[in-house]
Formats: C-alpha cells, sequence, structure tokens
C-alpha cells in the first residue's frame, strides 16, 4: 500500500480555482487582446482623442490599455464563474441525482 | 503511514516532493530545459547589425527579428505565425501527446528550474520533507532563506530579462542600475518576476491541473495512436514486495514490485498505474524511475513506457492516419503561405487618406482640385530614393511634392499633395491609383487606391 503522502492529494478549494482560473484566463486574454489592438492603433494617436492635451507617451499607453483589457474581462469571467456556480439547481426529487 | 483524512468539501493543501531521479527522459527535459531557458537569457544580449537582434520596440512601433524590421502594419504575419504555432500544437498532440507539456511549456521549464535550486539549498526530495516537518531551527532558516534568495535573485533576472526583449537590454540594464529605468520598465519587470516566483515556485503543477486550458483541451486530440505513457497492467499485476531472488511467476506476482517510486518522482502526484489521468503532463520521469528499479531487479524494462492505446491491446499503431494527413497539410499550407508572402514582401508601407473637409476645390483655369494626406514609410534599414505618381484620370497630375524625394531607413514621409485635373476630365466619382516606386533596381513598388470627385456633369 502506497503511503499517502506520496500522492498528489493537494487540491484547491473550488473558490480557489474559480479565482485563480478566471485570473490567469483574463490575464492571457488581455495579452493577446493587447497585442491585436496595438498592432491597429497606436495609444499616441488615441490619446488625441480623449483630449487633445493629454499628453501620453506610449508606455502607459499600452499599459493603460492591458489594464483596461484586463479589468474588463476580469469583470466578464469573474461574473460568469459567479453566475454558473451559484445558479439554482434542479430539485433532485424530478431529475434524479443532483450534482 | 497516514490515517485516512475524513472527506471535505474543501481538501486540505498537500504539497507534492517530486522526487529527484536520472535517466533517459531526464537527460533529455535537462537538455530542452537548458536549451530553452538558455535562449531565453541569452537572445536579448546578441546584436546584428549594430543593434539588438531581437527586440520588440514597442516605444518605437518597430519588431527588429535579426535582419527582418516589422512593423505594426505587418502585423497578419504575427497572426499567421501564432495559426502556426497552435496547429504545430496540435499535430504534436496527436503523434506523441503532451509533449508540450512535459518538455517545452514555460510552465514546466521554469519549474524545473526552481526545483533544481530547492535541491540544491534544501536537498533530496527525504531531507526536504523532513526540513518542512522539522521546527524552526538555524539550519532550516538558512536553508528556507538561501532557497528565498536564489528564487527573487532568479525571479528578478528574468522579469528584467523579459523587459529587455521590449526595451534595449543593455541600456535597460544600465538604467536599472542607476535607478534611471521609466517606471513601466520597473513595474513589467517586478510583474514578470512576481509571476515567475509565484507560478513556478508555489503554484507549479496546480496551473497545469486547474488553470491552464490546454491541459484541458488536449484529449480531444488524442486517439488510439497517440503516444501516451502508460503503465503496462497486464505485465505488472498483481504488484507486490519481493525479494530479488524470487521468481514473480511461482511466487504468483506481475513485475511491478510496489515500490511506489513512479508515485514519489511525479511532479504532479499521481499514481500512473491507476490508468492516463489528465494531471499527467508527460514528462516521463515515472518512466526513468520505474526503468531504474526493473534494471535492479533484473527485469526487462518497460513496464512504464511511451506506447500507444493499440499497442497495449497487442493491434498495430498507425503512426500515419487521416488526423495526422489534415494537420500536416494544413501545417503545410500555412508555413508556405508565410514564407511565400514574407519572400514577396515589399518594404514600402503607402497609406492615401482623402481630405474629408472639402469634396473638390475649383481653380482658375478650369482645373478641379482634391486633397490627400500620403503617409509613406521606408521599411527597410537605409536610405532609398522614391517616386510618387497618380493615374486612373487623363491628365491627372500632383501638386506639393517634388519629383523625386528620399526617405531615410525606417523613415516615415507624411505629405498632403492635391491632385489636380482639367475640368473636362473631372466628372463625377473616379477611382484612381497612387503609385509609389523605388527608384532602384528593386522594382519594389506600391500601389493605393483613392477616389477622385468632380462636379456632377
Amino acid at each position: 500500500m502506497i503511503n499517502e503522502d506520496y500522492r498528489g492529494t493537494l487540491k484547491w478549494s473550488r473558490n480557489k480555482q474559480a479565482v485563480f482560473t478566471v485570473i490567469w484566463i483574463s490575464f492571457l486574454c488581455a495579452a493577446v487582446g493587447t497585442m491585436v489592438f496595438f498592432a491597429l492603433f497606436d495609444p499616441v494617436d488615441l490619446s488625441g482623442i480623449f483630449d487633445e492635451d493629454l499628453d501620453i507617451d506610449r508606455d502607459a499607453g499600452y499599459a493603460a490599455g492591458f489594464f483596461f483589457f484586463w479589468i474588463l474581462l476580469l469583470v466578464c469571467g469573474g461574473l460568469t464563474a459567479f453566475l454558473v456556480r451559484t445558479a439554482p439547481k434542479r430539485h433532485a426529487k424530478h431529475h434524479g441525482k443532483q450534482d | 503511514m497516514n490515517k485516512p483524512q475524513p472527506a471535505s468539501l474543501y481538501e486540505s493543501e498537500k504539497k507534492i516532493y517530486p522526487r529527484e531521479m536520472g535517466g533517459r527522459f531526464d537527460t533529455l527535459s535537462k537538455i530542452a530545459t537548458t536549451t530553452l531557458l538558455g535562449l531565453f537569457y541569452v537572445v536579448p544580449w546578441l546584436t546584428w547589425d549594430d543593434r539588438q537582434a531581437i527586440l520588440f520596440d514597442l516605444p518605437a512601433r518597430k519588431f527588429y527579428l535579426l535582419g527582418l524590421t516589422l512593423w505594426p502594419q505587418d502585423f497578419p504575419y504575427l497572426a499567421l505565425l501564432l495559426v502556426i504555432a497552435a496547429l504545430s500544437l496540435f499535430f504534436f498532440t496527436a503523434l506523441a501527446g503532451r509533449l508540450w507539456c512535459g518538455f517545452a511549456c514555460p510552465q514546466t521549464v521554469w519549474t524545473e528550474a526552481f526545483i533544481w535550486m530547492e535541491q540544491i539549498t534544501e536537498g533530496t526530495r527525504s531531507q526536504r520533507m523532513k526540513l518542512d516537518k522539522a521546527p524552526w531551527s538555524f539550519n532550516k532558516f538558512r536553508r528556507k532563506a538561501s532557497k528565498q534568495f536564489l528564487w527573487v535573485t532568479f525571479s528578478l533576472w528574468t522579469g528584467f530579462t523579459f523587459v529587455g526583449f521590449f526595451a534595449p537590454i543593455r541600456e535597460l540594464g544600465h538604467e536599472l542600475l542607476t535607478f534611471n529605468a521609466g517606471g513601466w520598465q520597473w513595474f513589467w519587470a517586478l510583474f514578470y518576476g512576481f509571476a515567475t516566483y509565484g507560478n513556478a515556485g508555489y503554484m507549479r503543477e496546480q496551473v497545469c491541473k486547474y488553470m491552464c486550458p490546454y491541459a484541458r483541451f488536449q484529449s480531444a486530440m488524442f486517439d488510439k495512436d497517440t503516444l501516451i505513457i502508460s503503465y503496462d497492467e497486464k505485465r505488472g499485476e498483481p504488484r507486490g514486495g519481493r525479494k530479488r531472488s524470487v521468481d514473480p511467476k511461482v511466487a504468483g506476482l506481475g513485475d511491478c514490485i510496489d515500490c511506489s517510486l513512479c508515485v514519489q518522482v511525479c511532479p504532479t502526484g499521481i499514481d500512473i498505474r491507476d490508468g492516463l489521468q489528465y494531471e499527467c503532463i508527460a514528462c516521463a520521469a515515472c518512466i526513468d524511475a520505474c526503468d531504474s528499479v526493473m534494471d535492479k531487479m533484473s527485469y526487462p524494462r518497460g513496464l512504464i513506457r511511451y506506447t500507444t492505446e493499440h499497442a497495449l491491446q497487442n493491434e498495430q499503431t498507425h503512426v500515419i492516419r487521416p488526423r495526422m494527413l489534415v494537420y500536416a497539410a494544413l501545417l503545410l499550407v500555412l508555413i508556405g503561405s508565410l514564407v511565400t508572402s514574407m519572400a514577396l514582401r515589399t518594404p514600402i508601407i503607402l497609406d492615401v487618406i482623402r481630405d474629408r473637409n472639402a469634396l473638390y476645390r475649383e481653380l482658375p483655369n478650369d482645373i478641379i482640385e482634391n486633397s490627400y494626406t500620403i503617409k509613406l514609410i521606408n521599411q527597410t534599414n537605409d536610405a532609398r530614393e522614391f517616386r510618387l505618381r497618380v493615374t486612373g484620370v487623363d491628365g491627372i497630375h500632383l501638386d506639393g511634392i517634388t519629383d523625386t524625394f528620399t526617405i531615410a531607413g525606417g523613415g516615415v514621409l507624411s505629405v498632403p499633395v492635391r491632385a489636380r485635373v482639367h475640368r473636362g476630365n473631372a466628372r463625377g466619382v473616379a477611382k484612381i491609383d497612387f503609385i509609389a516606386e523605388a527608384l532602384d533596381d528593386s522594382g519594389d513598388m506600391r500601389i493605393e487606391d483613392s477616389r477622385f470627385l468632380g462636379p456632377t456633369p
């Protein structure tokens, strides 16, 4: 018999799984989104749209774009995970096993 | 032996202490890790024509790849490259399972490096487990502190190298050392360093188990001919301990001596003998472990081995099969089109924007005039002479730009020009072509269409 110490019993709670998965996946998607977006638009050109006097350099523009995407996707992923996980379950009586 | 833990909704966390084990696949993995990390840390320091060989110069919006300079307008190449990368991943997964996970994924590669540092400072697997259980002492503090020192230093260097792909690394290093670097450079270096530290130092296999999309859908690429790491149940069972001198057949045992080494070496902490599991990243550490035991017992190697489901069922394995042919054909077409389009790439970019404020202007002597803004980019690294022409309407000619002009290497010419046509030829909307040609032997030219508006007849 195997000593249980050897086994990978390291398991994340469902909440921890959801939180880290949402953070990580939104991070990856934000990276792709930033790349595509700024390949098409130059942050220096964009800054003029919002405010003529807004003197923003490209580094700051890229960073702002990245965090915009990341936060947006965090909200999207977080709400999706929350709604899926807290959805009312079908009643066991009518539909057999409850998961 | 531990008592079985009571089942709880949120299972407690138990750290995995992968055991170190030499062998064929360990050597392969070390070669892969060293090569990939070597590339990552060395490449930014290479120079080509007096500038960094690989530099994604985001502030200047130019990518330097050896002798090639790519502009944002070349983005389709990057997109195509990413599609090719994804398809290659599918191809190799169908062929040989999770090769990517076991040998090439940054998560695996950096985890290997972090585990290596852990071994240097905290010792072997059993020493590490003992150390973690032991109360705090000077020795424990010393070992933990030196591990953290190595981890943190390595992470910071990793973050610095990462930013070095986007800003000239030599200047960046100097700026960081003298605290003159920009805020964003500091931020990204620390951000990437911290992500490396967290992912490779602490999260490790959890990233693969819970956070990686590829790990979840890779099984869709599997079929019965895909190479997998598998325990030969028919040969191994019934498992059990025995002395070397005992003949397993006489004792009614299979070849598995139940030494549990395959479980101890597993970085994701699974038991490969339970069958193929989605946690398995195909690092092949268990093959090395089992082979070493088989050697000691003088049994043939391969109780755990790379095999296919068909082979395990004593059936023929087909390497060439429709799935592989489809992936291969798609890959060839895409790679072919990337190479062709790169080879035929004209290093001139011409943008024509028609002035939207006025339809047209009437000049004296029955001349109709339209205004445009021309943006001409010389994508090569040397100065070139160009000529700009316009065609499409009889007698159309340009005003506001000299006959020929020179643009510096990597330079942009942005200039308002006016196209003029005699009233007799300017009727309604006409399609016109702006032609920019390089005045050298290359024959490089770029055509961009626009419209010329005249009075409605």
